[in-house]
């Protein structure tokens, strides 16, 4: 969820300025929040609530940045909300044998917390396939996170396939 | 170089494209005439022994009735190369089709060179010279004022290139795409049937979808090629074959392929093109995503600003659907190249 905060001018269609760039860069708006009662030197602050695509949302919001700039609104704070993020993906080689307790610690003391775990193999000593999901923090980027698996598995000379 | 829209052109290399683009001219060129008043002759036919030169224009029917027996044709020349002799030919149009070597490109990329040196403009089938030399073929036609073409290069003919032109005012932002079709058939019937890679490599071997030699195909290095043109030609990058970083798909197991399908996902060896980077491995991809695409078919998702998602499929081998991108492209050389001789005068 991402917050914006805004102050616009007290005139009809200062809010539809306001929402256009927002809906033209995919966000879906989930509130709108005027503070009449803060209004000062005609402008009043607005508070709005929307969501944009995973994996889009920096490009986005420096889209609907450019475009608020562009339109004079003066943007007063902009918050991407702080939730954890999940990753799928399927390790496979020797996952056992290079042991997988090892594996889920390391990613644990990077706080990703593997949360799922399903396996497949014929003989534990074998070349075996396990999915983990992990959630990790907003503050960790997609690639530092990847960072990360793809060290052990550098290291443990296994083969990730991710979502 | 065009007289009205009469195009006169030479073809190097006569396989399996080459012959499969002359039958559909041949079959398509009154269609061709009536609908773009485009006028076709061939005029040389080079092969790696030789050329067959005519400058009265090449007889397609007698040709393509035993092409088989060109090397006794009357105007057969023996031990001829095109850098030797495209200056003296009279052609507007060189179609490149030669098999080519992976590495070097070569012998199309010289070709491609000597053509446009010679202000030819050029349609080519070969990838290798797109992935390997973009710019320099690139800045040689804008030098030389040439137009060059090749949409047979990624996933024939359906459309990857040429969608360019419609989507000039949008912005593309991602591209993800299936772009080689022996990959994806092992990958489909791995998660249909459950078979190993090895069962699945072996059928696509027996059915024709895979070469003797796979490897090209399964270690990406063939998917990578495509995905440095495309990236180069839709979003503007200058990118060669060294920039990707590349993961082919014989290390995926069975079991991989049933834990992937328990959580609504199925394993495919995606092409990407995204923040400035080019990656191709294989990618989890939710089971209703557009990229979930069966057998030896080819899928483009090209992420756009204004459209969202743009989403093109189809057949991306074949010699036909080659042949069809060649025919494409040299219909819409001839048109600009028209276009432009009307501007200059």
């Amino acid at each position: 969820m991402i917050y914006l905060e805004v102050k616009l001018p007290d005139i009809p269609g200062s809010l539809i300025e306001l929402i256009k760039p927002v809906s033209l860069y995919g966000g879906n708006i989930y509130g709108v929040l005027h503070h009449h009662d803060k209004k000062i030197y005609n402008l009043i602050p607005v508070d709005i609530w929307f969501e944009l695509s995973e994996g889009l949302i920096q490009e986005s919001l420096e889209n609907i940045k450019k475009d608020l700039i562009k339109k004079n609104i003066k943007i007063i704070k902009i918050s991407v909300d702080a939730k954890n993020q999940i990753l799928t993906f399927i390790l496979t080689g020797h996952v056992f044998d290079t042991d997988i307790t090892d594996t889920i610690k390391r990613l644990d003391s990077k706080n990703i917390k593997v949360f799922e775990l399903h396996a497949k193999f014929t003989e534990v000593d074998e070349i075996s396939s396990v999915m983990m999901k992990v959630e990790y923090p907003e503050i960790m980027t997609k690639v530092e996170l990847l960072n990360e698996i793809e060290e052990i598995c550098k290291e443990k000379k296994l083969f990730i396939i991710r979502s | 170089m065009c007289k009205g829209m009469e195009v006169k052109f030479c073809l190097i290399g006569m396989g399996n494209v080459g012959t499969s683009f002359l039958k559909l001219l041949k079959e398509k060129r009154e269609s061709v005439r009536d609908k773009f008043n485009i006028n076709t002759k061939l005029v040389a036919i080079f092969e790696y022994d030789g050329a067959l030169i005519n400058s009265n224009g090449i007889d397609l029917e007698d040709l393509l009735r035993d092409y088989s027996n060109l090397r006794n044709n009357q105007y057969w020349e023996s031990n001829v190369k095109v850098q030797d002799l495209i200056s003296t030919l009279d052609i507007d149009l060189c179609i490149e089709t030669t098999p080519t070597k992976p590495d070097t490109g070569e012998p199309a990329l010289t070709h491609i060179l000597e053509a446009l040196k010679n202000k030819i403009d050029v349609v080519s089938s070969n990838k290798a010279p797109f992935y390997l030399k973009y710019d320099i073929i690139k800045n040689l036609a804008n030098k030389m004022n040439c137009l060059v073409k090749f949409e047979a290069t990624v996933a024939s003919c359906v459309p990857a290139l040429s969608i360019k032109q419609n989507l000039i005012g949008n912005t593309i932002t991602r591209i993800r795409a299936i772009l080689n079709g022996t990959n994806n058939y092992i990958l489909s019937r791995m998660t249909a049937e459950g078979v190993s890679f090895s069962v699945a490599l072996k059928e696509a071997q027996e059915l024709g979808y895979a070469e003797t030699d796979p490897t090209l195909d399964i270690n990406g290095y063939d998917t990578a090629g495509k995905l440095v043109i495309l990236s180069n030609e839709l979003l503007g990058w200058s990118k060669s074959i060294e920039d990707v970083s590349i993961k082919g798909i014989s290390k995926i197991t069975s079991h991989a392929v049933e834990l992937a399908k328990l959580d609504g996902f199925v394993i495919k060896h995606l092409a990407i093109a995204e923040n400035n980077d080019l990656i191709v491995e294989p990618r989890l991809v939710r089971r209703d995503s557009p990229l979930n695409v069966q057998g030896t078919l080819n899928v483009i998702e090209l992420q756009t600003k204004y459209a969202g998602s743009v989403i093109m499929m189809g057949k991306g081998a074949g010699g036909f659907e080659a042949g069809a991108a060649i025919l494409n492209d040299l219909i819409s050389i001839t048109i600009e190249r028209e276009r432009m001789i009307k501007q200059k005068s």
